[in-house]
């Protein structure tokens, strides 16, 4: 009894040291997006992509998008595969939500149907890819969710700049999507502390 | 009597190519810079014309690609459109509409143009003008065109006053043109696009875009057969033709055309209506085709690709020679109902218009040119007392064209030298002119006293007409200053 006991103490000692020694490892990885022939470097989803062999455990947390002003906001979202988000609506007219596909699969499109204000719903994303949101009553809203498989992400601000933080240390394909630019593709190293990294992206 | 009604359409005919032509100025429909885009872009009108409402090299390629900056169009855009259907509507389609967009803002522009004319002394036996016009309002236009997305894209200009009185006017051109339709085609950029509605023909030259104060007379040639049933042979039925086109005028149809190779190949087949501005009475339409190289010799290869080359003093166009051709082919009808021969069946004339082109730049100097040669079939009815089918008579034919040097001394002062001919024995039996070429020299200065903002001078020396009733001659020779401006 003793014994397991002594191993039980053991094993939780060693996984309460190995979770801080991660933690102490991880590194951030910051930068700065610039584009070419686009608008704008803000609404772009930055995230590490797919490890391999490596499987991630499906938050708890949900995202939330909101209707506001006859707008999705925010207008990108990144969210981690099997994340459920919540839509929600605090305009005074009703709006719809619908994605005809995920990154082109018809299969996978979703339609949560009508709602009034202060009512929300809410869908388990479990596909990687990208939904383009729709309200099928105001055509002229539209966001996106960009569904990815690790939990590391970002969303650029106004200026370009991201900060994708707890990055455990390695080499990662750090990937972007953007709503008019095509997708960027670079590696990069992971070390404890921070990583610069710049990017472009290109229409 | 049937021949009186023949020649007095003939007369009209004559009367208008005469009025229209050779004593005052044009007043056709005239096209031009877009103020709208420069709201829209928020940038100066030199962006696209160096003299306007000629087009330079960017010009150029912001018309063709759709009325956008050929490149990262928006980036540029000041003024952000009204969105119809967010971009990720595509996906939705079929089941939803599909998106697309409205200018920011409303886009819409005018242009006014007006000018003083100093005439030489017509006789009085051709009848009475004032030797100095000190002012004359030639047209108060509204312009508006833009882009619907992506690949949509539209023109419209209406002269909303001709010649100071108001609704006078016509529309020049309405279309929408869907840009880069071949895309689904799998055909390379620009190969094939369409538009449809009322526009100018392909031209090699636009006559709505010019920057001279008259038309190029080659362009306002109709074929009219003799009017002297004597000459004819006939006598006292006249010959029949008696054809209102011109080049000048817009057209109504479809036209299929496109600009691959980063626009240096141009090719474009138009349908059209075949009368001009108004429907045509007659159920053949009428075709037009174009086709133009242009070489561009710069010697840079990474200049040849920008869209226009940099000099030491600010952008200019390419180095470049442009070759074309183009034909028009139709059928003209006429004695519908029996209105000229009772007893006769509807005429149908065949006719076609062919010719070449070339447009050479260099730095500040342009030359561009063009030779063109119509053919009319004409016949007749077989026997004048009692007729009962129509013969081939001598066709009706006629060449010209016209040779046109541009150099700019300053950006804001450019040079012109302009010399217009039209072969046409026709019209030298007819009385029109001395000889059967008709020729005048246009000299010409034009300043830009802002970007939006013109003066032009010019100067005709026109060909010898004769006095009715003698054996003299007179030159319609004129001097006119124009003023131009479009907000």
């Amino acid at each position: 009894m003793k014994m397991v006991e002594k191993a039980v103490l053991k094993a939780a000692a060693l996984l309460v040291g190995s979770l801080m020694v991660s933690s102490a490892q991880a590194g951030d990885i910051k930068g700065k997006v610039t584009v070419q022939g686009l608008r704008s470097a803000e609404n772009i989803a930055v995230y590490v992509d797919a490890i391999p062999g490596k499987k991630f455990d499906a938050p708890a947390q949900h995202a939330e998008i909101d209707q506001r002003r006859m707008a999705f906001v925010p207008h990108v979202t990144v969210v981690q595969q099997d994340t459920t988000v919540d839509f929600l609506n605090s305009d005074s007219v009703s709006h719809n939500v619908y994605w005809p596909s995920i990154s082109g699969n018809k299969k996978l499109a979703g339609q949560l149907g009508t709602w009034g204000k202060g009512e929300k719903k809410s869908f388990k994303f479990n596909n990687p890819g990208v939904a383009s949101l729709l309200c099928n009553i105001h055509p002229e809203m539209s966001a996106y969710i960009v569904v990815v498989s690790t939990p590391y992400f970002a969303v650029t601000d106004s200026d370009g700049a991201f900060e994708i933080k707890g990055v455990p240390p390695g080499t990662y394909s750090l990937k972007t999507w953007s709503e008019d630019g095509k997708v960027t593709t670079q590696s990069v190293t992971v070390t404890s502390g921070a990583t610069n990294v710049d990017l472009t992206v290109k229409k | 009597m049937r021949g009186c009604m023949a020649r007095s359409c003939v007369t009209a005919i004559l009367s208008t190519l005469v009025v229209a032509s050779w004593v005052m100025l044009a007043s056709v429909p005239e096209t031009s810079a877009i103020p709208a885009f420069s709201r829209k872009y928020q940038t100066s009108c030199t962006t696209c014309h160096n003299n306007f409402p000629e087009l330079n090299d960017f010009g150029l390629a912001f018309k063709k690609n759709g009325f956008k900056f050929p490149k990262d169009d928006d980036t540029f855009v000041k003024e952000p459109p009204v969105l119809l259907g967010a971009k990720a509507q595509k996906e939705a389609f079929p089941n939803a509409l599909y998106p697309g967009e409205l200018p920011g803002d409303l886009p819409i522009g005018f242009r006014y143009e007006g000018y003083t004319q100093y005439s030489s002394k017509i006789p009085l036996a051709v009848g009475f003008t004032p030797r100095v016009d000190l002012y004359a309002p030639n047209t108060f236009t509204i312009l508006s065109a833009g882009s619907f997305g992506p690949n949509l894209s539209f023109w419209i200009d209406d002269d909303i006053s001709v010649g100071g009185a108001n609704a006078n006017g016509f529309m020049g051109d309405g279309f929408l043109k869907y840009n880069d339709l071949g895309q689904y085609l799998h055909l390379p950029k620009d190969t094939l696009n369409v538009r449809v509605g009322q526009f100018e023909l392909d031209l090699p030259f636009s006559q709505a875009k010019s920057i001279n104060l008259t038309d190029y007379d080659i362009y306002d040639q109709a074929s009219v057969a003799l009017t002297n049933s004597a000459l004819c042979g006939f006598a006292p039925i006249p010959c029949t033709t008696n054809n209102p086109f011109i080049f000048s005028s817009p057209q109504r149809g479809i036209e299929f055309g496109g600009y691959p190779n980063d626009g240096n190949f141009t090719w474009s087949l138009a349908v059209v209506d075949g009368n001009n501005a108004n429907p045509a009475v007659r159920n053949s339409k009428d075709v037009y085709f174009r086709v133009s190289q242009t070489f561009n010799l710069e010697r840079n290869p990474n200049v040849r690709k920008e869209v226009r080359a940099s000099g030491p003093s600010g952008p200019r166009d390419h180095t470049s020679l442009r070759i074309g051709a183009f034909s028009y082919y139709g059928r003209n009808a006429l004695n519908i109902g029996g209105a000229l021969f009772p007893t006769l069946p509807t005429i149908r004339e065949p006719f076609y218009r062919v010719g070449a082109d070339f447009r050479f730049k260099y730095r500040q100097f342009e030359l561009w040119g063009l030779g063109m040669y119509g053919h009319d079939t004409n016949v007749v009815p077989n026997d004048p007392a009692d007729p009962t089918a129509f013969v081939k008579a001598s066709p009706v034919t006629f060449s010209g064209g016209f040779v046109e040097g541009e150099y700019w001394f300053y950006p804001w002062l450019i040079g012109l030298m302009r010399y217009d001919f039209v072969n046409s024995p026709t019209d030298f039996q007819n009385g029109i002119s001395r000889f059967d070429t008709r020729n005048r020299f246009s000299p010409g200065v034009q300043v830009l006293i802002r970007a939006n903002v013109k003066l032009e001078f010019e100067y005709q020396r026109r060909f010898e007409q004769p006095i009715p009733g003698t054996t003299q001659f007179f030159r319609a020779n004129g001097f006119s200053l124009g003023t131009d401006f479009l907000f």
